[in-house]
């Protein structure tokens, strides 16, 4: 049992921290933005379930209390029992969920990438990285908006399972998820869009020179990242039937998807991939042997700050003795277009 | 009154530190962000020593002041220097100095559990402010954080200006490579404004806990007020630095203090957003701080053509 439930732990945080990273390699492996700020996305995709449906559901079933976090709790009960009857009305939730946090994603990054217009790499990480912690603050210590930190109760959207084996339906539908984010980012990335992007990080001017708009290109790479990092997020608080905003905590969510993709190999899905499931596999060890590892090691602190510490040299490591990660991005290779119409021809007249 | 004064002495504690950040970007070309959790180190040496031997974090301040530098030097040379040398790009450093921030942390948090296990005395949270005594009718915080100021920036005037390292040093600063061409050895002043740097944040972290509560994340979230007081001044400038550090230091009491009055004191918490704001502002007026402005090119440029 104890087995199973650490595997179910390991797939589960593979597919939110996949998604999370595949959508970081979109902006920073492949373009080259320094988004220091990946933790907002996120946010975002938690307020849209915790802030946004949340009191759509309210209004809808008129439920009655004093404040977000007393009264989502009478929803979640409510709620929970209605879809433990029809379990369409779940999945509907679910999917009302993802869209609403890919729609508030996409929003929030096309417009929190602007001050790019002006800035240079380092400014700009600095500022996303401002903007990101400047939210999060508002939304720890405002209880208004997503409870703060005392955090807001939500409905489980997969109620009708039972309860021995809801892990395991949030674990498939995680994996589920997580595929189609990476068949679509794949698709996405092997288009003339993820040559453009790649060349973008290479050397903006020659995007420019061949008359594209790099502040455009930019705008919608984000805003493209940001939904798939709120997607994520929106995961991890249907999983988690709450949201408490101090849970989207920097280290979390814009250090740990450096990480893994660093580790990984930027610029390529496969590299990521590795990275995030080598990455998951340590960190979810870490949690479930907590307290063996505290005693064992006679430590008189929390083993939290043993993975921080564990984790930082591991990047420092990775920086510097492996800045490729361990699968190294392959260059584009295409057959040059003058070869592809002959062949096409080829086939045409074979074909005949 | 008591409001003014609290945001001097943050003021003053914003510019020792966003001095700090300028001077290691000048000099080294990358963003620190683990300047934040080099200042909640010097938080936690002046508490060791006040709990373990009972000295008062003002005596405090020279530890603070040579154990901050010798972290500062510890994470050039141990991190940023072997990357350096292999050309790595700012942003692979600034990720660097990230990792740093995290391992600091990490290291402060087991030594803050250590140290409340040691002296049995809640240390998760602290606060020097009961410590603090009247001088000259004023709160000693005021004065001391000020003096502090005065004094370093003497310090700091007549090392740059007044002597033969100082000349190396704004050379360096200015172009690194025509300097070592010269014969200065740059490599020094990268070593001295990292020491610097360290022992001013620690030297303001000593100060801190006696205008708020610490905890070792502390750093994390003052870091986007050091960022904000560099960036409004012009990250390429020290004396930007001063100055960016007193307007935002000022705004976020102040402006969140007359807010206020008008919607309740729930206000007081967005003092960050505060300088976020004034951040995006200055970046779209002039991305290159205030002393980035054209104006005193101009005024230096009327100086030197009519004398």
């Amino acid at each position: 049992m104890a087995q199973e439930y650490l595997l179910l732990d390991i797939i589960l945080w593979f597919s939110i921290y996949l998604i999370v990273a595949l959508s970081l390699n979109i902006e920073y492996g492949y373009a080259g933005i320094p988004n220091f700020g990946r933790a907002l996305a996120v946010l975002i995709g938690a307020i849209a379930v915790g802030g946004v449906v949340n009191r759509i559901l309210i209004l809808l079933l008129g439920i009655e209390g004093r404040g977000i976090i007393e009264t989502s709790g009478t929803l979640k009960s409510t709620v929970n029992a209605m879809i433990s009857q029809n379990p369409l009305l779940g999945l509907g939730i679910l999917v009302l969920c993802l869209l609403i946090a890919a729609l508030m994603g996409a929003v929030t990054g096309a417009l929190f990438i602007l001050p790019s217009a002006k800035l240079r790499q380092d400014y700009l990480a600095i500022t996303l990285l401002a903007i990101s912690e400047v939210l999060f603050l508002v939304s720890n210590y405002n209880t208004s908006i997503i409870g703060g930190y005392y955090g807001v109760s939500i409905p489980d959207v997969l109620a009708f399972v039972p309860g021995e084996r809801r892990f395991l339906a949030f674990a498939l539908l995680g994996v589920g998820i997580a595929l189609l984010v990476y068949l679509f980012v794949e698709r996405l990335l092997t288009s003339p869009y993820g040559r453009l992007l790649k060349a973008m990080r290479e050397n903006e001017d020659v995007v420019k020179a061949f008359g594209k708009n790099i502040l455009v290109l930019r705008i919608k790479t984000v805003a493209l990242g940001s939904a798939i990092a709120a997607i994520a997020g929106a995961f991890y608080s249907l999983y988690s039937v709450n949201v408490i905003a101090s849970t989207f905590f920097r280290v979390d969510w814009t250090f740990f998807p450096f990480l893994m993709l660093l580790l990984g190999g930027m610029g390529n899905n496969r590299g990521v991939v590795l990275g995030v499931f080598s990455f998951v596999i340590v960190k979810v060890l870490l949690i479930v042997y907590k307290f063996e590892i505290k005693s064992t090691l006679h430590l008189p602190f929390e083993a939290t700050w043993l993975e921080y510490i564990l984790f930082g040299v591991l990047m420092l490591l990775i920086l510097y003795y492996k800045p490729d990660g361990l699968i190294k991005e392959k260059p584009v290779t295409m057959t040059p277009p003058i070869k592809h119409a002959l062949k096409q021809k080829a086939k045409e007249t074979s074909g005949r | 009154m008591a409001v003014l004064e609290g945001a001097i002495v943050y003021s003053n504690l914003l510019v020792l530190l966003s001095i700090g950040l300028t001077i290691t970007y000048i000099t080294t070309g990358v963003p620190n962000f683990a300047q934040g959790s080099m200042a909640i180190f010097g938080s936690f040496v002046s508490l060791s020593l006040w709990l373990l031997f009972n000295i008062h974090p003002y005596y405090s301040l020279p530890v603070s002041f040579i154990l901050g530098g010798g972290l500062g030097i510890a994470i050039y040379t141990l991190v940023l220097k072997p990357m350096i040398r292999k050309e790595a790009m700012v942003v692979t450093l600034m990720i660097a100095t990230l990792a740093v921030d995290l391992i600091l942390l990490g290291v402060l948090g087991a030594y803050s559990d250590t140290l409340a296990g040691i002296t049995s005395k809640g240390t998760k949270k602290f606060i020097f402010t009961p410590m603090d005594f009247k001088l000259a009718g004023l709160d000693a915080i005021l004065v001391v954080s000020s003096a502090v100021i005065l004094l370093i920036l003497f310090a700091l005037f007549l090392l740059l200006y007044k002597t033969k390292f100082g000349i190396a040093l704004r050379a360096s600063m200015e172009n690194p490579a025509l300097a070592e061409i010269m014969g200065v050895n740059v490599e020094y002043t990268r070593l001295f404004s990292w020491f610097l740097s360290g022992s001013l944040a620690a030297v303001a972290g000593s100060l801190l806990p006696f205008r708020q509560e610490i905890v070792p994340a502390t750093g994390a979230i003052i870091i986007v007020s050091i960022f904000a007081a560099s960036i409004v001044g012009g990250l390429g400038s020290i004396y930007g630095a001063l100055i960016g550090g007193y307007i935002i230091g000022m705004s976020e009491s102040l402006i969140t203090f007359y807010l206020s009055k008008p919607l309740g004191p729930s206000i007081l918490l967005y003092s960050k957003v505060v300088s976020l704001i004034v951040l995006i502002i200055a970046l779209i007026v002039s991305p290159k701080g205030i002393a980035g402005l054209d104006i005193w090119r101009k005024m230096t440029w009327r100086r030197s053509t009519s004398s």
